[in-house]
């Protein structure tokens, strides 16, 4: 059955209020052109999650549509703080439950284990876990072991409304190949009650079953896929084009502040129809050239 | 200082970490000086170290510099390209990680570590990293090193936000909150630190050439244990030092 839609489309399936876990680490894999759909769309109160914050989630945040981020901290490396984000938490207008990464993989990955709790040896001691029990007590508890008696943390599932995960490769149904490290993508999409799948490439159902091995996403769980290239820019999809950096350092540089993130917002969002409105602003394919990956390399 | 070649004080603090990996060792590294450290290892005393990161990439020969670890430049080569369940599961869950690099805003005189805020954390504070994955190297490699500069703003009594556990407020603190292994060494860009074995305090180890004792502990905001006589830091070879400047970081973007 073919799930192909448009980002309009898939965007629109999601109700104000929602859970949204994202596909992004730092500066790669991001969907960026769902973030700025989901802006354009004017949802709200949206919980957002990911293992460690990426662009789409902070440029979410920088739109207003974020409640609630559960995270495992992160930033843009050379790039820099994710503005946004830290100014919401700052200034109180984002609740943010702050985990470790893998406090994060092992809560997504109890979420797709269909597990009540799962233990973890991380948080123990730390102000991370002290703050949890302030601002989400019902997701952390100490539970004795009923083998050996000893005490072990014990964190709840997540199991988001729909995963949102970009891809290189998918088919009409979804099933999806995930090119380079998969960071918590495969747990994520998993532990929720649907998947969106943005792909580079859309390709046969035959192909898929040529090397089925490398499916990592299964297009049993998905709802929605969307064929649309460049959709991460200006992050980096692995084995298809390199981030942006100059593109980067300018939304780096406009986030610092909230006048800043509304011009950029009014400029590139809001001042666009769609993703390929924005393609053409940022460049459109003579630039987008320069960021193809080398076979070779991967970037 | 004898030395017939000049070296900085990162290459220095390279040279340092790298003295502490031992052959055959699995290493969790982040971005940044522990990627030279590393490296550095790996092409002289330690060619079996294991290197993995966080998110899922396991010994990786990069040719370009990474902007962070999400830059598909530190995946170049890899063995293995996975993900966090398999990395800081599987390997470092599992207790596999022997030794896990860190670096952060502050650390203080039981090797806490503060890579989340800044200023009150009940008040008004600045909101930074976070963890990523030092809490869960802090929490269960059997030894961590911290790189850190030597900033009396970073060198701190007690951290003003816990996100990666050192010694807590020493003593066995850190065992009764469920916690193994432990801070290990504190490399600075003066000086080197281990923890005292039963306060659990810092302790000097050896001071850098060229530097004074007092140029240490007066840019420091506590008082670390001193020992009678505290020696120089080896310096960093000339071939290490080759080895730095034209095959592991050409670009000086990490040791530069």
């Amino acid at each position: 059955m073919t799930k192909v839609a448009t980002l309009t489309d898939a965007v629109a399936s999601i109700p104000d209020g929602s859970h949204v876990s994202l596909s992004g680490f730092a500066i790669s894999r991001c969907a960026m052109a769902f973030a700025h759909e989901v802006i354009r769309q004017g949802i709200k109160g949206l919980t957002v999650s990911q293992c460690v914050t990426a662009m789409e989630a902070d440029i979410l945040v920088g739109g207003g549509g974020v409640e609630r981020i559960i995270s495992g901290g992160g930033s843009r490396g050379r790039f820099g703080q994710h503005h946004c984000i830290n100014r919401g938490i700052e200034q109180g207008t984002l609740i943010a439950e702050e985990y470790s990464s893998l406090s994060m993989a092992f809560r997504f990955l109890a979420g797709a284990l269909g597990l009540p709790f799962i233990p973890i040896r991380s948080l123990r001691g730390s102000d991370i876990l002290k703050r949890l029990q302030e601002v989400a007590p019902s997701e952390v508890a100490m539970v004795d072991d009923p083998f050996t008696g000893d005490d072990w943390l014990v964190l709840k599932p997540v199991v988001p409304d729909v995963a949102v995960i970009q891809v290189q490769v998918a088919d009409e149904e979804g099933n999806a190949w995930i090119l380079g490290p998969r960071w918590t993508n495969e747990e994520q999409l998993k532990a929720s009650k649907r998947g969106i799948i943005i792909t580079e490439r859309l390709v046969s159902t035959d192909m898929i079953r040529s090397e089925p091995e490398r499916t990592v996403i299964p297009g049993f769980r998905v709802s929605h896929v969307v064929h649309l290239p460049y959709a991460a820019h200006p992050t980096a999809v692995y084995h298809a084009y390199d981030f942006d950096a100059d593109h980067i350092k300018h939304y780096a540089q406009a986030s610092r502040t909230p006048e800043g993130t509304r011009e950029y917002l009014d400029r590139y969002v809001y001042g666009t129809r769609d993703h390929e409105e924005y393609l053409e602003l940022i460049g459109g394919a003579s630039h987008l050239d320069g960021l193809a990956a080398d076979p070779a390399l991967g970037y | 200082m004898t030395a017939e070649f000049e070296y900085t004080p990162l290459e220095l603090m390279a040279a340092a970490g790298a003295r502490e990996l031992r052959d055959g060792e699995i290493v969790a590294v982040g971005l940044g000086l522990p990627v030279v450290v590393s490296f550095l290892a790996k092409r002289t005393h330690a060619p079996n170290i294991t290197l993995l990161f966080e998110l899922g990439v396991v010994d990786p020969e990069p040719v370009d510099t990474a902007v962070g670890l999400a830059d598909p430049r530190i995946w170049y080569r890899a063995k293995i390209l996975s993900s966090f369940v398999d990395m800081l599961g599987t390997v470092l869950h599992k207790g596999l990680v022997d030794v896990g690099f860190l670096g952060g805003l502050e650390i203080d005189a039981y090797g806490n570590l503060n890579t989340t805020l800044l200023g009150d954390p009940k008040g008004k504070y600045r909101h930074f990293t976070g963890s990523g994955g030092a809490n869960d190297i802090a929490s269960y490699a059997r030894r961590t090193i911290t790189i850190i500069r030597h900033e009396a703003r970073k060198l701190n009594e007690a951290v003003a936000f816990v996100t990666s556990p050192g010694y807590l407020r020493g003593g066995e603190e850190r065992e009764a909150a469920g916690l193994a292994g432990g801070p290990s060494r504190v490399i600075t860009d003066k000086a080197i630190f281990d923890f005292d074995p039963e306060s659990r305090r810092m302790r000097l180890v050896s001071i850098h050439p060229g530097i004074t004792q007092e140029e240490v502990l007066a840019n420091m905001n506590f008082q670390p244990i001193v020992p009678d006589a505290v020696p120089t830091t080896e310096p960093p070879t000339s071939e290490q030092v080759r080895l730095i400047r034209e095959e592991i970081d050409p670009d000086g973007m990490y040791a530069g």
